[in-house]
């Protein structure tokens, strides 16, 4: 039995308004989304006394926010948010701290706009210097074509078909319609979803989030101290991070033989819940084919079953997908719609509707293919 | 030839201890890969150990660069070499790339450095 098993809660949830161009540092809105989390919570400074973030340093945001004391902090890189609350998770599990607060910021570095704006190019600089090329290679599919060529191996071997990866992106904004916090609100028809200007063979536009400034933040405490909190907790019943020898982009073996398929092997193992279970679903959707490729390695259906599978499971009438008539997926629009935010808006949207009469069990399963899958099974 | 002659060929690579012979084998217009001498497996990227066997007894050995594509989003091709290790590179000579496509390596010049591709093998 997985120790970690209901032992904490998300009790809040924090933004900021998502924009292209938000003309502020990356501190000004983890701050401010780490603000509203915290009162969300019903908590002030005082109560945080752990931290758990992506790239801005938890000392610089301690500072910003003046908490008096933290017993525990870690940065870890990069960011699927998952990775941020799995850490906070097993910190709080561990008696290292009692209330952490987790956030990530995304900020655009990257294109030809970014590269024309002072303060982004200043940035982009300080990162790539962290981070490097993961293959010595002079071409490498990291980090930018691996998910065209690995999409082409997928259609290729499964005789998948562009209208597979479309039924994620028109879901998405089906969903983000309602959302007021999304930054793409206008509905697309299948038709829209080919008409796309093309990329990367075989993904379109309409395949890639959408780059936002823009933070998001969550506190997590133990399951005790949760009950005195104004909302609903919603437990972590099981988390589960899942990475292969094979991590780097072109090295996989296989879509078969990822990182998604131990975490898939982990998190079932760790749960008492099944996927009969779950009401809500929230995959990565940085690129439609990482959710189409989710469907399958969360258990929903085979490998390369998932095109198919999303035929069957499609409501023409709304222009969404329904699993088995019942499961909402990426009901915030994802980040293909809603924002890019590496799984925090997945995350933030999950925790909103468990507070909910509607639900009570999600599925957030994140990061992509290599070096960075995990997921969080959520419920109340 | 010189280390630094190396870095200066290859301004911006992430050049190491562990890598540099790769980059000096692209000079020479060889493609180098690891290969373990305790069991003999080949592994690249080029790293301190062998991950097979945990041997220090690494050392560049040159590859055929003969492969098929494994997948691609053009220009750039993800190849299975013939030894059983993945190469990636540029495909030159070729406007169609295809997944099982035979293909062998050649060298283009980029920044006045050698840099390997690959083209369709006849």
């Amino acid at each position: 039995v997985s120790r970690a098993r209901d032992r904490v809660a998300i009790v809040g949830v924090g933004t900021t308004p998502y924009r292209r161009d938000a003309g502020r540092s990356e501190l000004s809105l983890i701050a401010e989304a780490c603000r509203n989390a915290v009162r969300d919570a019903g908590l002030t400074a005082k109560d945080v006394d752990g931290l758990s973030g992506s790239w801005v340093r938890a000392e610089l945001v301690q500072s910003a926010l003046g908490i008096p004391e933290c017993t525990w902090y870690a940065n870890t890189v990069p960011p699927p948010f998952h990775l941020q609350v799995i850490e906070a998770m097993n910190a709080v599990v561990a008696g290292a701290c009692e209330t952490a607060l987790v956030y990530h910021a995304a900020y655009r570095i990257s294109g030809s706009a970014a590269a024309r704006d002072p303060f982004r190019a200043a940035r982009r600089a300080t990162l790539e210097a962290v981070l490097g090329p993961p293959s010595p290679w002079p071409d490498s599919i990291s980090p930018v074509l691996c998910y065209a060529t690995w999409a082409n191996r997928y259609l290729h071997d499964h005789g998948g078909r562009r209208e597979h990866l479309g039924y994620i992106a028109v879901n998405s904004r089906s969903h983000a319609v309602a959302n007021d916090h999304a930054v793409l609100r206008d509905p697309i028809t299948m038709d829209d979803y080919l008409a796309a200007p093309m990329i990367a063979e075989p993904l379109g536009l309409l395949d890639m989030d959408y780059a936002i400034d823009g933070a998001d933040a969550i506190v997590i405490t133990t399951a005790e101290r949760a009950q005195a909190g104004p909302h609903l907790p919603v437990l972590v019943h099981a988390a589960a991070l899942g990475q292969t020898e094979h991590a780097i982009e072109e090295n996989l073996p296989d879509l078969e033989h990822g990182g998604q398929r131990v975490v898939h092997d982990h998190l079932w193992a760790r749960s008492e819940l099944t996927l009969r279970d779950v009401d809500l679903f929230y995959p990565y959707d940085g690129f439609t084919i990482i959710a189409l490729k989710w469907l399958e390695s969360v258990g929903y259906c085979g490998p390369g079953e998932a095109g198919p599978f999303l035929e069957d499971n499609w409501s023409a009438e709304r222009s969404r997908i329904e699993i088995g008539g019942r499961v909402l997926v990426n009901t915030h629009g994802g980040s293909l719609a809603e924002g890019a935010t590496q799984g925090a808006g997945h995350v933030r949207e999950a925790v909103l509707r468990l507070r909910g009469p509607d639900a009570s069990c999600a599925l957030v399963a994140g990061g992509g293919f290599f070096f960075n899958p995990g997921a969080l099974l959520l419920r109340t | 030839m010189s280390d630094l002659e190396v870095f200066e060929r290859y301004p911006g690579r992430p050049i190491d201890r562990d890598t540099i012979a790769f980059f000096r084998g692209l000079l020479e217009r060889r493609l180098l890969v690891n290969r373990c001498g305790d069991c003999g497996r080949l592994h690249q990227p080029p790293g301190p150990v062998c991950p097979a066997c945990w041997s220090d007894d690494v050392s560049p050995t040159e590859v055929s660069g003969r492969g098929t594509v494994h997948s691609f989003s053009r220009p750039v091709v993800v190849v299975d070499l013939d030894e059983g290790v993945r190469a990636t590179a540029t495909i030159v000579n070729c406007d169609e790339p295809r997944i099982g496509m035979p293909v062998r390596l050649t060298w283009i010049e980029r920044d006045g450095a050698p840099v390997p591709a690959f083209e369709p093998a006849r």
